[in-house]
């Protein structure tokens, strides 16, 4: 893992398998995650897309280890990224119950330069998605609702 | 010596104004910030503390105070005895995002020791705040905190 690899951590009061779920299916993912659907059969292999919500192709990549509900790992290319980097990212969820709450690990390896962004006004760059995409998965899976600030 | 930052951003479904009582009120810090309860009389340059059982646990210096907006100060756990050339220091930004407030957690001044690369366990400031914030976010838009854990 290089230095600006990005790892975010969260605790949230759910279920290894109702995490498994809002990660992995588009109806949950298109509610927290920037009204983006995933889709993918989530065997290892498997082509994993984002669809943005008017369908076009966001985020495309191939499962790598995938072991529910505990491990999810899958590379990850921006299709609007010309040309396409020989060596793409790489994601990986690790779900680890505590208890009656889970502790997801949000590692996102492999960046590139210009893949971490440092102005912090935006939602640009991993570095500033991924936490506004979590912490509303956490808010959806605790409270049912989503946060308003955190959308397209 | 190496001079790293942890940064940790979370967004709450809170106002900026309860978010910082619950930053600054002990009876807030004792639910979610592992059982401390923190003092301070909110001036720069005063001692803020926290204290578990009536033993401090952590200690600082008041450097911003800016109500809601910006806190900030330095961090030394009792009974540290790292070698620094001056303490780590925790900042708190809060910026109001219509309905939603984004928490910016930067610990500033952080030494190799300081991260733990071990993620079974809550030692190292890369490990604790996010149990700590988590909790926090928890604590705020459901009235409780999260189910106890054990390591």
């Amino acid at each position: 893992m290089t230095d600006s690899d990005f790892v975010y951590v969260i605790y949230i009061a759910t279920t290894p398998e109702k995490l498994w779920q809002a990660i992995t299916d588009g109806d949950f993912t298109e509610k927290y995650f920037f009204g983006r659907k995933v889709q993918s059969e989530w065997n290892e292999g498997s082509e994993v897309i984002y669809l943005r919500e008017n369908d076009e192709l966001d985020v495309y990549g191939k499962v790598l280890k995938s072991e529910p509900p505990h491990l999810l790992s899958f590379t990850w290319f921006h299709a609007d990224e010309q040309p396409q980097r020989e060596k793409p990212s790489r994601v990986t969820f690790e779900i680890t119950p505590l208890g009656e709450t889970v502790k997801l690990t949000l590692k996102h390896e492999d960046v590139a330069e210009g893949d971490i962004v440092e102005d912090n006004g935006t939602f640009f760059g991993l570095n500033n998605g991924w936490p506004a995409i979590l912490s509303n998965l956490k808010s959806l899976l605790e409270t049912g609702n989503t946060l308003p600030a955190v959308h397209v | 010596m190496t001079n790293s930052t942890f940064i940790y951003v979370t967004y709450i479904a809170t106002t900026p104004e309860k978010l910082w009582e619950a930053l600054t009120n002990s009876d807030f810090t004792e639910k979610y910030f592992f059982g401390t309860k923190i003092e301070s009389d909110w001036r720069v340059g005063s001692k803020v503390t926290y204290s578990r059982e009536g033993k401090v646990t952590d200690y600082g210096e008041i450097l911003k105070y800016e109500p809601p907006k910006l806190l900030s100060f330095t961090w030394t756990y009792e009974g540290d005895k790292t070698e620094r050339e001056e303490p780590t220091r925790v900042t708190f930004e809060l910026k109001p995002m219509g309905e939603t407030v984004k928490l910016t957690l930067k610990h500033e001044n952080l030494v190799t020791t300081d991260i733990v690369e071990e993620d079974d366990t809550f030692e190292g400031f890369n490990n604790g705040w996010p149990a700590i914030l988590s909790n926090l976010k928890t604590l705020l838009e459901t009235n409780e905190t999260l189910p106890p854990i054990s390591l």
